[in-house]
């Protein structure tokens, strides 16, 4: 099975010069990609490369500076063409840290003040859940390319209210699913649409960690601000944390969004306050009937994380990279037995030869999607994509479509499980 | 599993034909099953799987935690009761080894790696250490005691290596569980060198394998033909599975400690899986002169040695040998 591809590029090396010359070849590949039809959202990724003059620069402000926010700053630190104009955070330890980090950069404590700031193209949200739609809605109101991490909206009604307000601005949205742009997980894709597993039967995700999902807290009156993520006012926990990555991927390898779901969720172990599900399970059906089944919990990390994608003539683990052949090939002798038998010919099985000391055993353990595994997830490439598309000027396709279908999905699980009753898709939403 | 609906453009004959693969036992083990419901075809597939499995963890030498390994980590120091299974095994082989006058050994461990690491870097082995390494090889030097179903070494260094053994005793347990099960034919092969099958081939009186030419795998030298039987080959070959080149042609001498020389290939067809393992090893260790009277002693086998000569830069076969045809 030839596993060889164009996506093989490696990000490794750190050089502003080197990740220039990445995205000069990403760009080659980019435009000759058949997959293309199903990966809109790379075609910022064919402009020609980004020269040096100020005119090329584009302007970003981050608004929240965790740690998440911290990984985007190391990445657009390196992104040629673009500057960190401003850094956001109402917590002045992480301001203060991050403006210690980009010289230059003013610093807000208020984001709306940052988006009066003249001159700045877009804004990178990195900031809790239940603050992206408000941030979203006001960056798109004052003329702003919008960058949003994920999961998209702490309510179905917010993710269509910041698809509607994308809708009129016309200005560029991307969401911080970085497998869209992974190169593992677009060699995944083509090998799904080459047939090479057959029909998707079922795709089936986990996220396991081993740790009590919480940050530092230098004093009691911070806990809910630092530690938002164990707090269901600001977030619905493993669903919207985790597992909106998976779903995205799912959605995208499915090409639809499912029409309804149903888990359970519960605190079995973590019983020190929090308020999100420690351990959550859910199932979700698509039209053709096909499920995808997803579960998460923070006790155990011995699976670690995977989405397994199968069909009856195979199984690709994406996180892994690897592809799994259901049966593996018989050797050519056997071959031409069976076809000798089922021919109604009485031929000789030829054996011998130099496959007669095989040493196979490699093969059990899948072949590699790529060969040449990148260092990067996608984080950085997508970054280039959505500097790429505000010096176009034009919004990237398929975007708001991938994002608002993750983001509701983990919406429809968090429903699912608190209300302990099936939940539809909602027919009324408009991607 | 799969089962094969058509690979070959042309009218099918209308039998079914059933197939599964899996890697087991450091190969490539393949079953073909016809005439068969696919439902039951498949049971039989995965209750075949687990007990090669099985036998794997019962006779592998590289799971560190098996008993193979625990026997040759320990068996120097103290008397070792492996498990049952691995007892029976361990008495067949020391059975065997008597019956080839020493030619089949499951102790020769020592020496190969001796002359693979040697070999690896481009020299011999001086004569001292191979000398060194007999000692450390031999069934004389593997003590088994009756009474307790213990096994002991009685050198330090000693380690047994059952890959020369394996396939034959799994696929004659297996042909035998089949049989039990009703199945009437079918097609075992363990990477191709280690062959049972059960009945005939649907369309003729027999299953006819041919040998190859391992420089022209399109060319047969020879071909057996099997019926409730097996075929087990065993020799050397200047390239690996994949083509590439080998330094070393793994199958050793035991009466001088050297391995054999140039590239032979020893196939021997027997009723018994097992036999056809443990003489297709033995026979090519064994001078000409004495394999007549080795054979004597087993079931009615039949075999061919097939010899590469150089002849103007080219690898030429030649059948060297044969019995019982």
């Amino acid at each position: 099975m030839d596993c060889d591809s164009s996506f093989s590029s490696s990000l490794d090396g750190s050089g502003h010069a080197h990740r220039r010359e990445f995205l000069k070849r990403l760009a080659i590949v980019a435009g000759s990609s058949t997959l293309l039809a199903e990966l809109p959202w790379w075609s910022p990724l064919r402009a020609a490369p980004v020269g040096d003059s100020p005119a090329d620069r584009v302007r970003i402000g981050i608004i929240g500076v965790g740690t998440r926010g911290n990984l985007h700053i190391s990445h657009l630190l390196r992104t040629p063409g673009v500057e960190i104009a401003a850094l956001c955070d109402d917590y002045e330890p992480h301001l203060q840290a991050g403006l210690a980090r980009v010289k230059g950069a003013k610093g807000f404590a208020d984001y709306r003040q940052m988006l009066d700031m003249p001159g700045l193209d877009g804004v990178l949200i990195a900031s809790p859940l239940y603050l992206h739609a408000r941030m979203c809605l006001d960056a798109f109101s004052a003329g702003k390319h919008v960058f949003c991490e994920k999961s998209l909206a702490y309510t179905i009604e917010e993710c269509q209210a910041i698809a509607n307000a994308h809708r009129g601005s016309k200005k560029v949205f991307q969401i911080g699913h970085q497998r869209m742009f992974s190169p593992v997980f677009l060699r995944a894709l083509e090998l799904v649409r080459n047939g090479e597993i057959g029909q998707i039967t079922q795709i089936r995700a986990y996220w396991h960690r081993n740790g009590n999902w919480r940050n530092a807290v230098p004093d009691p009156s911070l806990e809910h601000r630092l530690n938002w993520r164990l707090y269901r006012a600001y977030s619905c926990g493993l669903m919207t944390e985790l597992a909106s990555h998976h779903m995205q991927v799912a959605n995208w390898f499915l090409g639809t969004h499912p029409v309804s779901c149903a888990g359970y969720g519960s605190i079995n172990y973590w019983k020190d306050g929090r308020e999100v599900y420690d351990n959550v399970n859910v199932v979700y059906r698509y039209a053709d009937n096909t499920h995808v089944v997803y579960d998460s919990l923070i006790s155990n990390r011995f699976y670690g994380l995977e989405i397994q994608i199968m069909g009856p003539k195979g199984t690709i683990e994406a996180e892994a990279g690897r592809l799994y052949a259901e049966n593996p090939p018989p050797a050519p002798g056997i071959v031409q037995l069976i076809n000798g038998i089922e021919h109604g010919f009485f031929d000789t099985v030829p054996i011998g030869g130099p496959s007669w000391v095989p040493d196979l055993k490699q093969d059990t353990k899948g072949h590699y999607l790529v060969h040449d595994k990148p260092t990067d997830d996608g984080t950085a490439i997508s970054l280039a994509a959505f500097a790429n598309a505000i010096r176009l000027g034009e919004p990237i396709p398929g975007m708001m479509e991938q994002a608002c279908r993750a983001g509701v999905c983990v919406l429809m699980g968090q429903a699912s499980m608190e209300q302990q009753k099936e939940i539809a898709w909602p027919e009324e939403f408009k991607e | 599993m799969l089962v094969v609906e058509t690979l070959l453009p042309g009218p099918a004959s209308g039998t079914k034909v059933f197939h599964h693969s899996c890697f087991v036992m450091n190969t490539r083990f393949s079953m073909v099953l016809v005439e068969m419901d696919t439902e039951r075809a498949e049971a039989l597939a995965i209750a075949a799987e687990r007990d090669l499995r099985a036998h794997e963890r019962m006779m592998s030498r590289f799971d560190a935690e098996g008993p193979v390994s625990d026997l040759n980590r320990c068996a120097a120091e103290k008397a070792i009761q492996p498990p049952e299974g691995l007892w029976e095994v361990l008495s067949l082989c020391r059975d065997y080894s008597k019956r080839t006058r020493g030619a089949f050994d499951i102790t020769l461990w020592p020496l190969n790696c001796l002359w693979r690491e040697h070999l690896g870097r481009g020299e011999e082995p001086t004569g001292k250490a191979i000398k060194e390494a007999r000692r450390q090889t031999g069934f004389k030097r593997l003590h088994f005691d009756e009474a307790a179903h213990t096994v002991r070494f009685q050198r330090e260094g000693m380690s047994i290596d059952l890959g020369g053994f394996g396939k034959g005793y799994a696929l004659e347990r297996l042909a035998g569980s089949l049989r039990a099960h009703g199945v009437e034919r079918a097609f075992l092969s363990f990477g191709e060198s280690s062959i049972t099958v059960l009945g005939s081939h649907p369309h003729g009186p027999a299953w006819p394998v041919g040998i190859t030419n391992m420089f022209h795998p399109s060319e047969t030298v020879h071909t057996f033909h099997l019926h409730n039987a097996s075929l087990s080959s065993s020799g050397t070959a200047p390239f690996n599975h994949l083509g590439g080149p080998r330094a070393f042609g793994e199958i050793i001498d035991p009466h001088n400690g050297r391995p054999i020389e140039g590239y032979r290939t020893m196939s021997v067809a027997s009723p018994s899986g097992i036999e056809a393992e443990v003489l297709s090893t033995a026979l090519l260790v064994t001078p000409e002169r004495d394999r007549a009277a080795l054979v004597s002693g087993f079931s009615t086998i039949s075999a061919v040695e097939i010899v590469y000569h150089s002849n103007a830069g080219m690898f030429v076969p030649r059948i060297a040998w044969k019995y019982g045809l």
